[in-house]
């Protein structure tokens, strides 16, 4: 690593929130949820499936997660049991991204509640401040921000990272540290705490190899040279081991900025009754969004559009052409089927129309299939042609401003 | 209705109308099944509305009657009964008792007028062909078919009924497979029909048996034995593949089918899982495959080929091309070429069979 930044040098931060479901639960129903002690997330109304998350509280009866309700409800008989709130979640979630982006642009998330930060480089912005003190702004901030706890583990790896911030978290019987930093140098140290079992990648089977040899603590593992643990592992995995209980790794954190899908929506200020203005509507929000697809050098295989009705029913249908699409026209064209297949299932006044593009793939790694049979003109077909309109109209919207052309059939006041 | 039948007879016919009961359904009486005793037997009968499905299996009828009964429930109570002859009766509204042995079931069922009646199509015009022959052309060409909702035309297999022989094609708008059969006697007809309905008779007739095949206005229907098979036809007209045949490809191929699979394997292994894009570059004695992808890697190939041509660099879809090999019936197959953006075609070499056939696939461009 000559050009990159050295192991010891790099700042790598896991933020995980507390019991992330069940506090989402408890923030969005504060006289149900929010006063519930035990409270398992999870399941279906009936009390069947599983367990997403549960309480701390509820953790003390031997409540986890992925445990069929039933058991769970046996354990823990007055808990409360709330349904997941999907969408809720994926908005804290979102919300959480965007404060710990604002102190750095590295930020990977690894599911739901767990977003890995890379400061290394950013002693400088922060004044040389200790990583403690940044781990512990961040912390404040999520908080202020979203009322959600995280706790915030760091080191020099993201291995280091993640033990770090099992350790600091909050248990059924501890209140957690909320933010735990091991110094360069004294990962080794650090690492010796653990069993084998807690180390992130080493599973059920592994183990039960390792223990065959007497291996079941990363001491056990650390007195073996490496010809011994060569032997009884072979060489790939006797390495892997002996820098896993190192705390080496070298996997870095990979910013996961290419979006999952890009969608405009509008509410309307008074509900639209009418298909033709329901169109007009359309066509801008379908413009919008591929010009932004296209921005982003991508193209769509899916097209999605989403209504909601006036009594707040909210319906979607979408489509994967048989090719990945950009253009104006082709997005637009499947929207607008896409629309009328919404529009026929249920007429009543819409208060919000929304189109999303999805499941994206690169334009330069599109490559094209060519046809045997001359296409019609079908709705979700892009042709060549329309691609480099598209691109042409672009160009003169960056030159001359975005309302510099507009389509025919758009309003023009 | 009262009637007794042997385990062995009600399995098979419960066998052969399951795969046309849908697995689920809005309209409860197709999760049935229809039982009807007659003088014939027992007809059992099963639709999903696309597709049906009826046969008579041997029986010895008290009283004739019909009921229709759960499929799923009838057809695990026979398969969990003793070995001995099987006693259903009709026992109060909807409802038959099923005894063998010392076993004994009431089973609900639904009025048989709420089942869906069969497409009318009439057997007294019909082509006859051997179900092997049928089975031959299905096999090796309705892979092809479409599966995309955005043209259903091409979601069924073209079968062209002509004088003298017999074809089939099927095609995506990427590749296309062919194959044609000499026949003797019959009328001209084009049918297109879902590749479900064919693969029924795959299923249901034995490679011997001679297939009736009559059509009605919107439907196709199949006959061997007792057995019947009824679906509804895609209507037409078939875009007019004749024309996208090459005619004019001047580079030839003659490559080993088992080691052409195993390179494009490989090489697919690399290629984008989105494209399947690799590349073939034909010269004098060798044929080198080459697949590169950003942010995944690299690889390369080679085969011993005999080739006749300019030399050529084409792009395609791997998944395409291993297909087409997986259905070319000899040990050794003919590429033909004309440009890299032309449709290529593949054709068995040295096949020893009354039929006639061929794949083509369209390259992928390649940008660079």
């Amino acid at each position: 690593m000559d050009e990159a930044v050295r192991q010891s040098d790099r700042r790598i931060l896991l933020a995980d929130a507390d019991a992330f479901y069940v506090s989402v639960a408890r923030l969005l129903d504060p006289e149900g949820a929010g006063r519930a002690p035990c409270l398992i997330v999870g399941g279906s109304a009936d009390r069947r499936g599983v367990v997403t998350s549960a309480s701390y509280e509820a953790r003390r009866f031997g409540v986890h997660s992925a445990m069929p309700m039933a058991r769970a409800l046996r354990l823990c008989p007055k808990a409360m049991v709330v349904p997941v709130p999907w969408e809720a979640c994926a908005a804290k979630s979102r919300h959480v991204r965007e404060v710990l982006e604002r102190f750095t642009p590295v930020v990977e998330q690894a599911s739901s509640d767990e977003f890995y930060l890379d400061l290394s480089g950013t002693e400088g912005l922060y004044g040389g401040e200790p990583l403690a003190t940044t781990a512990t702004r961040i912390r404040e901030a999520v908080r202020a921000e979203t009322a959600l706890a995280v706790t915030v583990g760091g080191g020099t790896t993201r291995l280091v990272a993640k033990l770090a911030t099992n350790v600091a978290k909050p248990g059924p019987d501890h209140p957690g540290a909320g933010v735990l930093i091991v110094p360069s140098g004294a990962e080794g140290e650090f690492l010796r705490r653990f069993t084998l079992a807690e180390l992130p990648l080493v599973g059920p089977k592994l183990q039960e190899r390792l223990r065959h040899f007497g291996l079941r603590t990363v001491d056990d593992v650390l007195r073996r040279d490496r010809a011994t643990l060569v032997a009884w592992l072979g060489e790939r995995e006797a390495d892997w081991l002996s820098d896993r209980v190192r705390g080496v790794d070298d996997g870095d954190v990979v910013p996961d900025r290419e979006p999952k899908s890009i969608s405009r929506d509008e509410t309307f200020a008074v509900d639209v009754r009418d298909d033709a203005e329901l169109e007009r509507r359309l066509l801008e929000l379908a413009d919008r969004a591929s010009a932004d697809l296209r921005e982003e050098g991508l193209l769509a295989r899916t097209v999605t559009v989403k209504i909601r009705d006036a009594d707040f029913t909210t319906r979607q249908a979408g489509r994967t052409p048989p090719e990945p699409v950009c253009s104006d026209r082709a997005i637009y064209a499947l929207a607008r089927e896409l629309l009328h297949r919404l529009r026929r299932a249920r007429r009543v006044p819409a208060r919000l129309l929304g189109v999303a593009l999805s499941q994206f793939v690169r334009a330069e790694a599109a490559a094209p299939q060519l046809s045997l049979l001359a296409a019609p003109r079908l709705a979700g077909a892009e042709s060549e042609r329309d691609r480099v309109l598209a691109r042409v109209l672009d160009e003169v919207r960056e030159r001359f401003g975005p309302d510099a052309l507009a389509r025919g059939r758009t309003p023009a006041g | 209705m009262k009637f007794t039948i042997t385990r062995e007879q009600l399995q098979e016919g419960l066998t052969a109308v399951a795969a046309a009961v849908p697995a689920k359904t809005t309209l409860p009486v197709l999760a049935n099944v229809l039982v009807e005793a007659t003088k014939q037997g027992l007809r059992l009968s099963g639709t999903d509305l696309d597709i049906a499905v009826s046969t008579t299996v041997a029986a010895d009828v008290d009283a004739e009657g019909a009921v229709t009964l759960p499929a799923k429930k009838l057809s695990d109570i026979v398969r969990e009964l003793p070995p001995a002859p099987i006693r259903m009766s009709a026992a109060g509204e909807q409802r038959v008792a099923i005894e063998c042995g010392r076993s004994r079931f009431k089973l609900l069922g639904l009025p048989r007028e709420e089942f869906p009646s069969f497409p009318a199509v009439k057997f007294d015009k019909a082509w006859t062909a051997s179900a092997g022959v049928v089975h031959k052309l299905v096999t090796h060409v309705a892979f092809a078919a479409s599966t995309e909702e955005s043209r259903p035309i091409l979601n069924g297999v073209l079968w062209e009924l002509r004088p003298d022989r017999m074809r089939m094609v099927a095609t995506n708008g990427h590749r296309l497979a062919k194959m044609d059969v000499p026949a003797s006697g019959g009328s001209t007809a084009d049918l297109i029909v879902p590749p479900k309905a064919l693969e029924q008779i795959r299923r249901l007739y034995a490679p011997e048996a001679e297939l009736e095949v009559a059509k009605s206005d919107n439907h196709i229907g199949f006959r061997a034995g007792s057995t019947l098979v009824f679906s509804r036809l895609i209507e037409g007209p078939y875009p007019n593949y004749e024309q996208v045949i090459p005619r004019e490809n001047d580079k030839l191929a003659t490559i080993d089918k088992a080691a052409m699979t195993a390179a494009l394997r490989r090489m697919s292994i690399v290629a984008s899982d989105q494209t399947h894009r690799i590349r073939l570059a034909f010269t004098g004695g060798t044929v080198r495959f080459s697949v590169q992808t950003p942010d995944l890697g690299e690889a390369q190939d080679e085969l011993p080929v005999t080739y006749e041509g300019e030399p050529l660099e084409i792009g395609f879809n791997a998944m395409y091309l291993l297909e087409i090999l997986k259905y070319m019936p000899t040990d050794e197959v003919r590429l033909s070429f004309k440009a890299p953006e032309r449709a290529a075609t593949v054709e068995p070499v040295g096949w020893n069979d009354p039929a006639s056939y061929m794949a083509l696939v369209m390259p992928l461009r390649l940008v660079d």
